[in-house]
């Protein structure tokens, strides 16, 4: 990399360009405004404060073309311009941090990673369905957490390595955990499966058993049969009917339904 | 949500009917710091402990878990060569595939109904109604069998009534 050099060299002179210019500010005559495009935004509103209010929808008019790409963006222009009292959770902005999750026209996924349909029709924004909602657009994930937890997801193995570094696992075995690692717990294939809406209280959801399958898949991991025996009964895993909403709805593109019926295959084989 | 919004607004029409009423049915409620009057709870009605404590699993039981599941996908598989082995033997004096059939299409039946019952009336939220739904669906499941039974031995049997209504 050469960019030692570079930094040398001082970064704002006089003769340099300002960086809030642009090449539309640099020209000598103005170009022509982007048109107008409004777009009507459709979000779900409801105020702990007035808990007898029903829960309504709240249209919000903005111009697309004074708005960012993503459905994030309009909320925050929202947010920032027209309603601050409009709430939702957002942190990276960029599909890692799994906050902005919500139900944006009929489905469920990162407020971040959707962008705008720019076509006239409006767009309707709500939180995860199914969930309780603490105000707005942030559902609680309480419960989700707890599931989370209960399936201990960190490595357990009471033989530490001999030369007491790390864990080694050969390349093939790492393999086996790609796919499930990335998942951002954003709750959008849980929240999506009509069996976690009816059974949430016993059934674990799509994104905790693909989290319990991580673990049970990971080759360092020794307590594999206890973590497999706490699923052998009728709700924590077998509510799962394989309609795979979780797989079309995860806005990482993974696939939790497969790893589920992994889980499945092999506590059929044990 | 809607259990919150609805216990919030029964204990207004309390507040409504009468002060003295309210106040001794509300007499054991806790004082709460909260500016609302309804009490929020996270999770909801379902959610045991504090947030930090993970949720607990039922009792490990095989039968109600991997056998089942294997026992059910493996009889939904047999179902379809079965089914054909039994309409080609049929015409046979001693149809006994023809009363194999007749007993899996009920077990699968009734696995199939009982996984609905646990999905949408488990008797932990319906106490009475999950529990009568599924004496039901045993005694419905009980009857049918004891009814292919005497349909498979003194009358034609399951695989020649349908080729019957087939062809007439």
């Amino acid at each position: 990399m050469s960019f030692l050099p570079r930094l040398a060299r001082p970064l704002c002179s006089s003769a340099a360009r300002p960086f809030s210019s642009s090449a539309a500010r640099a020209l000598a005559t103005p170009v022509a405004q982007k048109p107008v495009l409004n777009k009507e935004f459709k979000i779900y509103r409801w105020n702990p404060d007035e808990p007898a209010k029903k829960p309504t929808l709240q249209s919000y008019t903005i111009d697309l073309n004074q708005t960012g790409p993503m459905i994030l963006d309009a909320l925050i222009k929202i947010k920032n311009e027209v309603d601050p009292t409009l709430t939702f959770r957002r942190s990276c902005r960029e599909g890692i941090c799994g906050s902005c999750a919500m139900n944006i026209d009929g489905q469920n996924t990162l407020a971040c990673l959707c962008r705008i349909d720019r076509t006239p029709k409006d767009t309707k924004i709500y939180p995860l369905p199914h969930m309780y909602v603490v105000k707005d657009l942030v559902p609680d994930l309480t419960l989700f957490y707890k599931q989370y937890k209960s399936i201990k997801p960190y490595l357990q193995n009471p033989n530490p390595p001999e030369d007491g570094k790390e864990f080694l696992q050969s390349p093939e075995d790492r393999k086996k955990l790609d796919g499930m690692y990335e998942c951002i717990l954003c709750a959008c294939c849980s929240t999506s499966c009509p069996s976690y809406w009816w059974n949430q209280d016993e059934y674990l959801g799509p994104a905790t058993l693909m989290q319990a399958y991580r673990w049970i898949a990971d080759s360092r991991d020794t307590h594999t049969a206890e973590r497999k025996e706490v699923l052998q009964n009728e709700m924590s895993l077998y509510r799962c009917h394989t309609i795979f909403n979780c797989s079309r709805t995860c806005p990482k593109g993974l696939n939790p339904a497969q790893a589920i019926a992994k889980i499945k295959m092999e506590l059929a084989a044990d | 949500m809607a259990s919150s919004l609805l216990a919030s607004s029964s204990k207004r029409a309390l507040v409504r009917r009468g002060p003295s009423f309210a106040k001794s049915l509300l007499a054991s409620r806790p004082a709460t710091t909260q500016s609302s009057d309804a009490l929020y709870v996270p999770g909801g009605p379902v959610y045991k402990g504090t947030v930090n404590d993970p949720t607990s699993f039922p009792e490990p039981s095989r039968a109600h878990g991997s056998h089942h599941w294997s026992f059910e996908r493996l009889l939904s598989a047999s179902l379809i060569p079965l089914t054909g082995a039994a309409f080609a033997t049929s015409p046979s004096v001693h149809p006994v595939l023809d009363g194999i059939l007749g007993v899996s299409l009920i077990v699968h039946s009734h696995i199939g109904f009982d996984s609905m019952l646990v999905d949408y009336l488990h008797p932990r939220k319906f106490p009475v109604l999950g529990r009568i739904a599924t004496w039901t669906l045993r005694t419905a499941t009980v009857g049918v069998l004891v009814g292919v039974y005497n349909f498979n031995t003194n009358d034609i049997g399951l695989t020649e009534l349908i080729s019957k209504v087939w062809h007439a």
